[in-house]
């Protein structure tokens, strides 16, 4: 069940993917809309990571490509934004809310300057959007999961893009936050943005999103909710991998070098 | 003495000159290092710091003296290729990435001792004091080959300074650094390259055994003062310099004296100093912070006895009563005593101890904290009323006011706890 749509905001072409050569996305391709809440679903290992990862530039495909407005990423890489893992930094790092948020900056004003008033007003802003504000000086290693959560979002809002993709935004953190992230970033399709968010609970996911893509190392659907939330396509994502693509999967892993690589 | 003012007082000018480069060495490094420490990379500046060896030996067998042009050059050189050996096994093996720095450190110091021992058996008269690179000798140092260290080293702190920003982009979230677009590969060789110059430039003064010492103790010592990174760079900074002139001295005044292993001893008795008595996160204090925590969860045990006497109809306990709670803790009881009376908790006549309108109040509030929490155990979690005690005999010293007002909306301001007692509030008759 996969939906393919005119004009859409990531296209993605045949995309595979691989981790110290075992596969872990197989031939994914899809087309996404804009203005649209999308949530990607998916088992523990799925790939969802990496799908972002990869639309991102981050992992770089053994196969396949990206496109996104139509253009390649480096065209429109200030057009996009990413919220990576909470868990991927280490908080302990000496820094404070406001240092943090200001990175969202730091893509306009570019390599040697400085971020000055103007970025520190809006890094402010941003930390309001998210109900951080009375933050500002707190040193990071002081903040609750939530909290952290909130400053990652803040600094991706300092980015002012178009298309956000982010990582798990909603794990670890408790309901009030994560109703508050919710409406914020209805809020922001609202206004014409396109949000990619990667999310681990199907019950909750059902109630947030309008479009979503599920994986389970290849790709289930993609979809609006009404056609792609049925029993059987949930069964596919979440019932367990595909004996055959793991067995495929070890295969690889057990060659020294990866077939699949041109 | 006459050597402590002699040295200190700067009148011979060559000393001034080793001290001014051993203070630009130390902030450099202490600088680079912090970065590599909150990296998690300490270990490589050890590796890069041993695999200079063989290059300084190359540098001396090409030159045929110990030229500092050739010396650094080379230093530079066998550090770089350390550096890309340790990622490109990471990338191309394998091997996990303390096996790989501990084959580096060892084959490339191993190899340099090698050379070492061909150039001492060549009878080259050049080659005395090439082992100083070894444990370094800062007094040794020539006027001209400081102006080479000292450059680098300011080099080193003004790279740092220009791009504080992206190292610290580099450090706390390479990821997200990519994903906006910064060249991050570039920004860690420009990283990497730093790091060898900040070890190349100590090697004579504090030789490459020790060498990483000077890279990691300061910052490792500074981060337990302060969780700001700009106070974080100076203070490591200033511990480096401090150790750096110290150690300095010591060759000084005993000439057969390494420098090295003095700067490094100075800098263990700063990071020692800093393990035990720093604010906060120092031993001392957190024995403080953890006496001062015992000493209240006493009183309060004391302000529940008193307030469960007037449950059970008894206005006030005799002192026995509570030596008799609390067994063997005699001391404690008289201290929380005093404690209690100070503050206008309870109030002591003869040895008849009763509560005060304050007490009163605030003896209710622990008991009503213990009684929410064992509701909620209870209720929320589904604790058998048997076992939710001491959990709750822990939590009613910690919980603050804003969960106890979260406790109370959740529970929706309960009148009994699991065991059926009242959970009191103020405006209760009792």
């Amino acid at each position: 069940m996969i939906n393919h749509i005119e004009h859409p905001i990531i296209e993605i072409h045949d995309l595979t993917v691989s981790y110290d050569q075992s596969p872990v996305l197989w031939n994914v391709d899809l087309s996404l809309p804009s203005g649209k809440l999308i949530g990607i679903l998916g088992p523990n290992g799925a790939g969802k990571s990496t799908l972002i990862k990869a639309i991102m530039g981050l992992v770089s495909p053994s196969g396949g490509y990206v496109k996104l407005f139509d253009k390649s990423l480096e065209e429109v890489r200030s057009r996009i934004s990413y919220v990576p893992q909470r868990e991927s930094v280490d908080w302990n790092f000496p820094a404070s809310v406001l240092d943090v948020v200001l990175m969202g900056t730091y893509g306009k004003l570019g390599l040697f300057k400085r971020p000055g008033k103007k970025e520190k007003e809006l890094a402010m802003e941003c930390l309001e959007k998210v109900g951080m504000q009375g933050f500002a000086k707190r040193q990071i290693s002081e903040l609750s999961g939530g909290q952290q959560q909130r400053v990652f979002i803040g600094r991706s809002l300092a980015q002012n893009a178009d298309l956000y993709l982010m990582d798990e935004p909603f794990a670890g953190v408790d309901m009030a936050t994560e109703t508050a992230i919710f409406e914020l970033l209805k809020q922001m399709t609202a206004e014409g943005k396109t949000v990619v968010v990667v999310h681990h609970d199907i019950y909750s996911a059902v109630n947030y999103f309008d479009w979503f893509i599920m994986l389970n190392l290849h790709l289930v659907a993609s979809g609006p909710k009404e056609t792609v939330i049925t029993e059987e396509l949930l069964r596919k994502t979440y019932g367990g991998k595909l004996n055959l693509l793991t067995k495929v999967s070890d295969l690889i892993r057990q060659k020294e070098f990866n077939p699949l690589k041109n | 003495m006459s050597d402590f003012l002699y040295f200190f007082t700067f009148q011979d000018s060559s000393i001034a000159f080793v001290v001014i480069g051993i203070i630009l060495l130390g902030v450099g490094s202490a600088y680079v290092g912090t970065y590599s420490f909150l990296d998690k990379k300490a270990l490589l500046g050890d590796a890069i710091s041993h695999a200079v060896l063989p290059g300084i030996c190359l540098g001396f067998i090409l030159a045929g003296t110990k030229n500092p042009v050739y010396i650094v050059s080379g230093a530079f050189f066998s550090g770089a290729l350390a550096t890309f050996l340790t990622s490109w096994l990471r990338k191309n093996t394998r091997l996990s990435e303390d096996a790989i720095i501990a084959s580096i450190l060892s084959i490339f110091f191993g190899f340099g001792i090698v050379l070492l021992t061909v150039i001492q058996k060549s009878g080259n008269p050049e080659m005395a004091g090439l082992n100083q690179f070894i444990f370094g000798n800062a007094i040794a140092i020539l006027e001209e080959d400081l102006w080479i260290y000292g450059g680098l080293a300011v080099f080193i702190i003004l790279s740092l300074s220009i791009f504080q920003k992206e190292f610290s982009l580099l450090v706390f979230n390479a990821e997200y650094g990519k994903a906006i677009g910064y060249p991050m590969g570039l920004i860690r060789l420009v990283f990497n390259v730093l790091m060898i110059l900040s070890v190349v430039i100590g090697i004579q003064a504090i030789g490459v055994v020790l060498m990483a010492a000077l890279l990691i103790t300061p910052g490792a010592a500074a981060r337990f003062w302060t969780d700001k990174l700009g106070n974080l760079v100076i203070l490591a900074g200033i511990f480096s310099a401090v150790s750096g002139v110290m150690g300095t001295y010591i060759s000084f005044v005993l000439p057969q004296m390494p420098t090295g292993p003095w700067v490094v001893v100075f800098l263990s008795f700063l990071a020692l100093i800093s393990f035990l008595f720093a604010p906060k996160r120092g031993v001392l204090s957190r024995y403080i912070s953890r006496r001062s925590y015992l000493k209240k969860t006493h009183q309060d045990h004391l302000l529940k006895a008193l307030y469960r006497a007037l449950e059970a109809g008894k206005k006030n306990m005799t002192i026995e009563e509570i030596y008799e709670a609390y067994p063997f803790q005699k001391r404690e009881s008289d201290q929380s005593i005093d404690n209690l009376i100070s503050n206008g908790l309870i109030i002591k006549n003869q040895s008849i101890i009763s509560l005060t309108p304050k007490g009163k109040s605030e003896s209710k509030r622990i008991v009503r904290l213990h009684r929410l929490w064992e509701l909620y155990l209870n209720e929320y979690m589904n604790i058998a009323p048997d076992h939710v005690h001491d959990s709750a005999e822990k939590l009613e010293h910690i919980l603050t006011p804003e969960l106890e007002e979260l406790l109370e909306n959740r529970l929706n301001y309960p009148k009994l706890d699991p065991h059926q007692e009242t959970i009191p509030r103020d405006h209760d008759e009792l």
